[in-house]
């Protein structure tokens, strides 16, 4: 007890000191035109660490060239905290980013339990703007959202409504649906099988099977779904699990035998790790492709960002790059560093981003995103299975209607 | 529902299989954790640690040897034993002065390398997720009752029993074996006849954690090699050895199967539910036999 109060005391001067010194750092700063700062909370460990990172490589890409320009005749300084993919970590970064740091804009994370967390009691309670980049779950602008919450990633009820639609357009009757047990999973199932027995009302579910999310063994889930003969199956997995059930149905075989929908089957980061084991003739739907659409505007973004990391942008370095864009336009648009003229500025905002002209929905703050909807195959160009035969699913057609948002809103 | 009618004497002939091959890997985990608590008392929560780099040292040496099948064999030989160098340094190190402690201390204490362990992987793999192939001749499937059933399956259930069997005739056939069986069931005497206990100790680990890295270079073709793998096989490793009876190397085999079993049924009968189904039977079995199914050594 002794020892830590004197540790205790040794330690104030020291942080008082370092106070100090921070706060004389920062003035210059602050006395001239002040730099807009943006606080970013996501997750830099463990498995979800290779969302987080990239979404912060795109990020830090696209701050290269706004800087270079300036934005209110400033620049654009930005300050990571790792939340350990946990949500009280994140709520108290968040909180320390706005109350300490005082960021201007909060961004963040992979999980969509923080980012809900974080939207609700420091964005919504403290009045400062927060972006949701990379998690998927649709309440975040659906019915959870509110003035100070945007979305510049896809989520779960675009993805259902892309899987939902395309197998509309498909000649299956009888379904089985299976995926990891929690929230992403389910929430997939859910909006693809809400979307598709509503365009095609004859189809019926034969079966559902959950496991826990890295379940390693899938085998025995494919044998009894194949014995259970449905014409197609929806599968709704994500992180780890995705390696499982591509490497499963590989070596089973089943995409020769079923349909198989699987909401990023078609990624990047999931292919390539698998290669020549990654199973073909799977459809799949992503937000973003390193090689589609074939336009410019990808062309230089995944040039440039090839060169300063190595490997080609995985869809959170979009999400990210994007990210970056809406935020400089916005503050040019707002003429000044003022919160609430930001989110004014922000809504219904357009940027061109590598994959084409994008909008920010002003009703619900859910950036507006085509899907492309792929299957399988092995290319000789790329060396590994990548999405082939893409068919893109225009925004308007894949996401919910304002006036469904504003109506789950009201509940 | 209608899978009650997709049941067929086929169906449950290929889920059996399924099973059992699953179970083989539960198997070789878990009797090399069996064998630590046997021997030893101690109980290895990092013993899911050493199977998570296992996997991941598959992972490098396939690599390394140019992703093709010699890979893949040299992974099985190596891996292992990588895993076995790490457990030495660590039984030299550690563990050898902690066989005294009680065991909430050492279950502390192991808990604690498992987290030290599994962000000393990070570093050294990163977070990526990572994947290996089998060798050509062991990927696809064949049909088995109807089901396409993995050729890799197959070879699992082959592995299985011949690593049983090894070890059987290790711990009833040789000196040192022999004597790891005594130390199981009397530390002191071993030491009164005038046997190196401390070397016993150090090689019964090592053996044990040789296990875990067999089990998770055998499972690395089949699963995304990646951080949290520890803590997937970990909890039910520890379900096995206490269901199978603590220590008990048959036991750990009786356990892994009625697991495995159970979960491939599960998902046939309650797909939904599927994953409740090995927990009920370890509900089942530790209320019916709180000591476990087999002789327990502890």
């Amino acid at each position: 007890m002794k020892a830590t109060h004197h540790r205790h005391t040794m330690r104030l001067p020291a942080v008082l000191l370092l106070i100090a010194a921070t706060v004389l750092i920062l003035m210059p700063a602050g006395a001239a035109a002040r730099n807009i700062k943006v606080g970013i909370i996501d997750c830099y460990s463990g498995p979800p660490a290779v969302y987080g990172n990239d979404a912060l490589n795109g990020f830090k890409l696209a701050l290269k060239d706004i800087n270079k320009k300036g934005v209110l005749g400033s620049k654009i300084e930005f300050t990571t905290r790792d939340t350990k993919f946990k949500v009280d970590i994140a709520l108290n970064m968040a909180r320390e980013l706005v109350m300490r740091e005082e960021v201007d804009v909060l961004v963040g994370t992979i999980n969509s339990g923080a980012a809900m967390a974080v939207s609700e009691s420091i964005a919504k309670g403290q009045k400062v703007p927060f972006i949701a980049w990379i998690s998927k779950s649709e309440r975040i602008t659906g019915e959870k959202g509110h003035r100070y919450v945007f979305s510049t990633g896809e989520n779960t009820a675009m993805a259902g409504k892309a899987g939902g639609v395309a197998l509309s357009q498909k000649p299956y009757k009888r379904y089985w649906v299976a995926g990891d047990d929690y929230e992403y999973g389910h929430a997939i199932a859910n909006a693809a099988w809400r979307n598709l027995s509503a365009a095609k009302p004859s189809v019926v579910k034969i079966g559902e099977s959950w496991w826990k999310p890295g379940e390693p063994d899938l085998i025995p889930y494919i044998t009894s779904i194949l014995a259970a003969n449905p014409d197609a199956v929806i599968f709704c997995t994500g992180g780890r699990s995705m390696t499982n059930i591509m490497k499963a149905i590989k070596a089973t075989g089943m995409a020769e035998r079923l349909p198989i929908w699987i909401h990023t089957a078609t990624d990047h980061a999931v292919l390539k790790p698998l290669g020549a084991e990654a199973p073909e003739g799977v459809m799949g739907t992503m937000d973003y492709h390193f090689y589609h659409p074939d336009i410019s505007a990808n062309r230089n973004f995944v040039n440039a960002f090839t060169k300063e990391y190595g490997n080609p942008p995985g869809f959170p370095a979009f999400h990210g790059y994007i990210t970056a864009h809406f935020i400089a336009d916005a503050f040019r648009k707002a003429g000044e560093i003022d919160k609430e003229k930001f989110i004014d500025a922000l809504e219904g905002m357009k940027i061109d981003s590598p994959a084409g002209p994008i909008e920010m929905r002003a009703c619900d703050h859910q950036v507006i995103l085509p899907m492309y909807l792929g299957v399988t195959r092995y290319s000789p160009e790329h060396k590994v299975v990548i999405s082939s035969e893409i068919v893109t699913l225009r925004g308007s057609e894949v996401m919910p209607s304002c006036s469904d948002i504003i109506e789950s809103r009201g509940k | 529902m209608e899978w009650s009618e997709s049941i067929s004497i086929a169906a449950l002939g290929s889920h059996l299989l399924v099973g059992l091959s699953r179970a083989m890997i539960l198997f070789i985990v878990t009797s090399g954790l069996s064998f630590v608590l046997g021997v030893l008392r101690v109980p290895n929560v990092a013993h899911g640690s050493l199977y998570m780099i296992g996997a991941f040292a598959a992972f490098s040496i396939v690599n390394a040897l140019g992703g093709g099948a010699p890979g893949f064999w040299a992974a099985l030989v190596f891996a292992p034993l990588i895993v076995a160098g790490v457990s030495l340094v660590a039984e030299r190190a550690l563990f050898c002065h902690l066989y005294e402690r009680e065991h909430l201390m050492l279950l502390l204490f192991t808990f604690a390398l498992m987290l030290i362990l599994g962000d000393l992987v990070k570093m050294v793999w990163g977070a990526d997720y990572r994947s290996i192939m089998a060798p050509e001749f062991l990927r696809g499937s064949l049909p088995v009752f109807g089901s396409p059933f993995p050729k890799y399956n197959l070879f699992l259930l082959i592995v299985g029993p011949v690593v049983a069997v090894g070890l059987w005739l290790f711990s009833t056939r040789t000196r040192i074996g022999k004597i790891a069986r005594a130390a199981a069931v009397d530390r002191e005497m071993v030491g009164a006849v005038g046997i190196n206990v401390s070397w016993v100790f150090a090689f019964a680990f090592v053996l044990g954690c040789f296990l875990a890295g067999l089990g998770g270079a055998l499972v690395a073709p089949t699963v995304s090699v990646t951080l949290g793998m520890d803590h997937d096989i970990i909890i039910e490793a520890f379900l096995i050895v206490t269901i199978g009876g603590l220590g008990n190397m048959w036991g750990a085999m009786v356990g892994s199967l009625i697991f495995g079993i159970t979960q491939s049924f599960g998902v046939l009968f309650w797909p939904q539910f599927a994953i409740v189904f090995p927990y009920a039977a370890v509900v089942i079995v530790l209320t019916l036999r709180p000591k476990g199914l087999l002789k327990s050594v502890w």
